[in-house]
């Protein structure tokens, strides 16, 4: 029994059900999805988040303002006069009644479509991290944000990062919830005990950029704030190795692998 | 044609109670007890926060001591003053409750799949074989005590009063009995230092199979209610399928609790 | 007046009424905690308060007690309980001492919500109660658990109750395709209740037996996880909105077929449609508040496409609106307006909805003000002008008296240009990186002024709301008698006199052959 559980689990839980429901999208959807890519041509997720973002906003307004001038004009054609003073409402026919259903719900049902196709592309593109990425250890907690870089170098509320490399961010935290949140970078994700979440970005040219949180979790939540600075390689490089002097002067060993804590290694993070 | 017929019936009625809704003490229905009750729960809830948020037990003590007799008060009241007035109703409403209550299960269930299935290892640390051949027993008990208050009711539907009042205190023994293996077998799990706060597992175990017990308990109390009106051979047939009803719904869920919790 | 005939009633209407009293003094507290915490915004650094607790508390109560306390009681229980009944031509509902129970515990839910402002360390964990946080903050989190479940049992019973009332208790003659749309909307709301609430209370029991019993539910270092009670909140509050759209567009749709004197257009087609696909689909989309938790892959693509399918029968709730305004003969009355503002003001809120639908969107704006906006627009601005359309619309029947117009149409701009001043900046600046929850934002120095003029035109929409209140008040004490039908409504709450006696009707109603609620034309 245990055993045949674990197995289900695994077999379908964990893997395939992730492919059968890809699999239907990209059954039902192929057409859609070959267009929007050609459209959304994008790489860096924040690009085409702009770019979606503004595809979608243009979107609604258009369904939006084109209901609110016929409810309009509806109102201004049937406000109350002499000679109205009972509405004149017209009786559907059978076909009427079916066909005022059936032809929105496609209209409907294409614009729904239409827009999942083009949100699953771009949510594709903010899971899967490049293969050239620089994967940085993030624990967070009341109120600190604390990165690990992969030699062992720590900083605190500052993540210091080289223009031009991705930067994938393995979180976690130790004690309550918070989401890091860079909004030059469009992105955020939550980070939390036991698990181990995680985001990426594409810093391309030097400067600086806020980092809030975006999860309640305590009284000092609206100050929990850090900064992302992008150096330029040669100028990121110099620092780093600042850095590495420093940390090997210290006597004590590097940490480095332990820093997140968790006992359920990578749960939600499998992919990549 | 009848064009007026929308303002039809009810139009015409007016004349006939205009004035009579002018009447100042035109009666209106009231009823005492839910106010008391909803205080009384008032006066609990107040209570859990004194004693596990403020640590006044005191206070707590206070609390509990106005609140219970208040809930007990309102529930005897309205149970003698509804007794025998209701609709025929309580069927099919009792239908839609069993739905909300069975989701608290399914809550309870997902709850434990979702952080099972995500575990890397299970059960957590702590965890001790659990009993295999008590429960088995339960279940017969507890399906057996389904079946004598199906029969129960199908003797009084017959109009056999005795048979009836037999297979009914049976289910009564029967429910006793569950209730009774169930205290026993979690007194042995708390000696063996298996707890509710010993690990996530212990407190899915304890919290569902709680759940269940207090069901049963709650089952127990509505037959022992219906009691007085079995022995004076006046209960009627609605207030006997509804109870049933819930019996048979309390029975079902041990499946799930046995199936999910022991044996998996 | 006799006060014991009031407090111990089992009437509904007048259950009903205790249930509008008590929902609105809730929206009433809760409006000035959003006032507080609209001073408290509109400078960077202490404005009014120096403590950010005090500021999460009142956050806390501002959403809890809005949602908990205001629109759901107001549209399960004042409208269902006055209307449900006379609508369907019963003399009361089946069980009406449960029905007076779950008044008082409502009463009792609400008092539960509002010690909040008495006792030491109240509860600061946000209307989510999410943990970690929920289970180790010195706030009082059990007074949340009990808020919510003690509510939530009132609304359980309510639901039971309501459904076994329309199985049963329909007059001769009104059959299933000619209830009025506000009855189909609610028996899909509580339908949604009677689900889902027990998923709510199991959660919020949950934190509070791992706060003080001392389990191990959502804690990952003995073996728990806590993303299993994010998935048990939103399970139950996802529905939760349509618990409040269903009903406040029912209301939406007597309105504006009332005052247009029009048949609702494509009736089956809203009812077995709109309701029916809305109740079908929202167990199926609570995901889209976990975009950003660290959900599944799989899941968070699964219900993007569900979510945005969600549009489909709100959509057609949407077309049947629209078609029963063709062709009407509309008054402008107060009712009205604030019916019109809906339709308009819920496309608003409703579309806005569609962006945050995909997930790649919502990593850049979740938790941001663009979903404050997103929410305001569709439960504090079109379910609110629903409940003030419903309130006025239905005035003369509960009170016997008419209200002041004037009054009334004042209160109804006045408010319009408020919530949109409000509401609309808050889904700017939501846009720009504005994070939400934040009680102080040195780190956003941009938005200041953004939070100023939202300062602005929250006073504005108080305002407008008070004139509303008012003008109730005022009707009711000193209105001129409004007679028994004044809109000229064939539904049959119209049909017996205002206000309606105990009983409803003298001698039970039966309805001709071709009766209809909105058979209005002759023909
Ligand atoms: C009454 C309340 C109500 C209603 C009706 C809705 C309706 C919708 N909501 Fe909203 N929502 C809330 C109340 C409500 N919401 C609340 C309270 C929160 C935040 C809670 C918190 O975190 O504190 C929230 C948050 C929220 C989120 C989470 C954001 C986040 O936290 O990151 C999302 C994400 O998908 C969402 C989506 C939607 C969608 C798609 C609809 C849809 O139902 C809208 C459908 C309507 C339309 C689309 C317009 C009319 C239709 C047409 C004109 C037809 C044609 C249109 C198309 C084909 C697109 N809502
Ligand atoms: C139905 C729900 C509802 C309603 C109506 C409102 C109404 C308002 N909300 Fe609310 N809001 C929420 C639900 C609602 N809100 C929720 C769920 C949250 C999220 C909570 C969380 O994060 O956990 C939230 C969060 C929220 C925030 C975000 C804070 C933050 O994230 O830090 C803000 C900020 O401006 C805000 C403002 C307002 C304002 C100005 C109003 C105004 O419209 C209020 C106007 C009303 C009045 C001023 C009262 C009118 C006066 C009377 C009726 C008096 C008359 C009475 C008598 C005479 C007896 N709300
Ligand atoms: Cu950390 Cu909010
Ligand atoms: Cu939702």
């Amino acid at each position: 029994m245990r055993k045949f559980a674990h197995w289900f689990v695994h077999r379908f839980a964990h893997r395939s059900v992730h492919q059968i429901v890809a699999g239907v999208i990209g059954m039902v959807l192929p057409v859609m999805v070959s267009a929007a890519s050609e459209t959304v041509k994008i790489n860096d997720p924040a690009a085409g988040w702009d770019k979606l973002w503004h595809n979608v906003i243009v979107d609604i307004t258009i369904i939006g303002v084109l209901f609110a001038l016929v409810t309009a004009w509806f109102i201004w054609t049937s406000r109350r006069r002499p000679g109205n003073e009972v509405g004149a409402s017209v009786k559907l026919s059978p076909a009427g009644a079916v066909g005022w259903v059936v032809i929105p719900v496609f209209v409907f049902l294409s614009i729904d479509l239409y827009t999942a196709a083009n949100g699953w592309v771009l949510w594709n593109h903010y899971r899967d991290v490049p293969v050239n990425r620089m994967e940085i250890k993030l624990e967070s907690g009341m109120y600190s944000w604390d990165y690990t870089y992969p030699n062992g170098v720590r900083t605190q509320n500052e993540l210091i990062v080289p223009a031009g490399t991705p930067i994938v961010l393995r979180m976690t935290s130790r004690d309550t919830l918070h989401s890091h949140y860079i909004p030059d970078f469009r992105v955020k994700e939550d980070s939390m005990p036991g698990r181990v979440t995680y985001l990426w970005f594409n810093p391309t040219k030097p400067g600086e950029h806020i980092v809030a949180c975006a999860e309640y979790c305590g009284v000092s939540h609206g100050y929990m704030a850090g900064r992302v600075i992008v150096k330029a390689p040669d100028e990121y490089a110099a620092w780093m190795k600042g850095e590495e002097t420093k940390l090997a002067a210290t006597t004590e060993t590097v940490p480095a692998a332990k820093s997140v804590k968790t006992n359920k290694p990578t749960t939600a993070a499998k992919k990549t | 044609m009848a064009h007026d017929a929308h303002h039809a019936q009810a139009q015409q009625d007016h004349a006939g109670h205009a004035d009579h809704a002018g009447h100042a003490h035109a009666h209106w229905d009231t009823s005492v007890w839910p106010f008391v009750i909803s205080f009384g729960i008032l006066f609990l809830a107040l209570a859990f926060s004194f004693k596990f948020v403020y640590h006044n037990g005191f206070a707590a003590i206070l609390s509990l001591g106005l609140g219970i007799p208040m809930i007990l008060a309102g529930v005897a009241g309205w149970t003698s003053e509804a007794m025998g007035k209701g609709d025929g109703f309580s069927y099919s409403a009792m239908g839609w409750f069993i739905l909300a209550e069975a989701m608290i299960f399914v809550s309870f269930f997902v709850g434990y799949w979702y952080t099972r299935l995500h575990a890397d290892v299970w059960p957590p640390a702590g965890t001790i074989t659990l009993p295999r051949v008590m429960p088995i027993v339960m279940t017969f008990v507890l399906v057996a005590s389904s079946l004598t208050i199906h029969y129960a009711e199908h003797l009084l539907h017959l109009g056999n009063k005795a048979g009836f009042r037999f297979w009914y205190m049976l289910t009564i023994v029967l429910g006793a009995t569950f209730l009774g293996m169930s205290v026993y077998e979690w007194s042995h799990l708390m000696h063996e230092g298996f707890t509710i706060s010993t690990n996530a597992f212990s407190t899915i175990f304890f919290s569902v199979t709680g759940l269940h017990g207090s069901h049963v308990v709650v089952g127990l109390v509505i037959f022992l209610a219906g009691l007085p009106s079995v022995l004076r051979s006046d209960v009627d047939e609605g207030f006997m399928r509804t109870a049933g009803l819930y019996w048979h719904f309390v029975d079902i869920i041990w499946f799930f609790v046995v199936s999910q919790i022991y044996y998996w | 007046m006799n006060l014991k005939e009031w407090i111990f009633t089992t009437d509904h209407k007048r259950v009903g009424v205790l249930y509008l009293i008590g929902s609105m003094a809730a929206f009433a507290v809760a409006g000035i905690m959003a006032m507080l915490m609209r001073i408290e915004l509109s400078t960077i650094g202490p404005t009014i308060t120096a403590n950010p607790t005090q500021y999460n508390v009142w956050l806390y109560t501002h959403g809890a007690v809005m949602i908990l306390g205001f629109q759901i009681p107001a549209l399960t229980g004042f409208f269902a309980n006055y209307c449900i009944p006379l609508m369907i031509g019963a003399k009361d509902v089946a069980f009406p001492r449960v029905n007076a129970l779950s008044v008082w515990l409502f009463y009792v839910g609400v008092i539960l919500a509002l010690l909040t402002f008495f006792v030491p360390d109240p509860p600061d964990i946000m209307w989510t109660g999410y943990p970690p946080y929920s289970t180790i903050t010195t706030g009082n989190t059990a007074l949340y658990t009990f808020t919510v479940l003690i509510l939530g049992f009132a609304s359980i019973i309510g639901g039971v109750n309501f459904l076994t009332t329309v199985a049963y208790m329909r007059a001769p003659g009104v059959t299933l395709n000619k209830l009025n749309i506000f009855v189909w909307c609610t028996l899909g709301a509580f339908v949604l209740q009677l689900v889902f609430v027990p998923v709510l209370g199991t959660a919020v029991t949950l934190i509070s037996m791992d706060k003080y019993l001392g389990t191990h539910f959502f804690d990952p270092a003995n073996g728990g996880d806590v993303l299993t009670y994010q998935n048990l909140f939103w399970f139950y509050s996802h529905p939760a909105v349509y618990v409040i759209f269903l009903p406040f567009i029912g209301v939406v749709y007597e309105v504006i077929a009332a005052h247009g004197k029009n048949m609702v257009f494509n009736y089956k087609m809203v009812v077995y449609g709109g309701v029916g696909g809305i109740v079908a689909l929202s167990g199926v989309v609570w995901v889209h508040h976990l975009y950003v938790s660290g959900m599944a892959d799989w899941l968070r693509i699964g219900q993007m496409i569900t979510t945005l399918m969600i549009s489909i029968p709100v959509g057609l709730m949407m077309i049947g609106l629209i078609g029963t305004l063709y062709r009407s003969s509309i008054a402008f009355t107060t009712p009205m307006l604030y019916a019109l503002g809906v339709v308009f003001l819920f496309l608003i809120g409703g579309l806005t909805g569609i962006p945050l639908a995909l997930p790649a969107l919502t990593i850049g704006v979740s938790d941001t003000y663009y979903v404050v906006g997103h929410f305001h627009y569709v439960m504090a601005v079109a379910g609110t002008f629903a409940i003030f359309a419903g309130v006025y619309h239905w005035f003369p029947k509960v009170t016997g008296k008419m209200y002041s117009e004037f009054w009334g149409k004042l209160g109804f701009w006045i408010t319009f240009v408020g919530v949109n001043i409000v509401f609309w900046i808050m889904m700017d600046i939501g846009v720009k990186g504005m994070p939400r929850r934040y009680y102080d934002y040195p780190h956003f120095p941009q938005f200041e002024a953004a939070h100023q003029w939202m300062t602005v035109g929250a006073a504005i929409l108080g305002v407008g709301f008070f004139i509303a209140v008012l003008n109730w008040i005022m009707g009711a004490k000193n209105g001129k008698p409004a007679g028994d039908n004044p809109w000229g409504s064939p539904s049959l709450e119209w049909s017996t006199v205002s206000p309606p006696p105990h009983g409803n009707w003298p001698t039970p109603p039966s309805v001709a052959e071709d009766w209809h609620p909105y058979g209005f034309r002759k023909d």
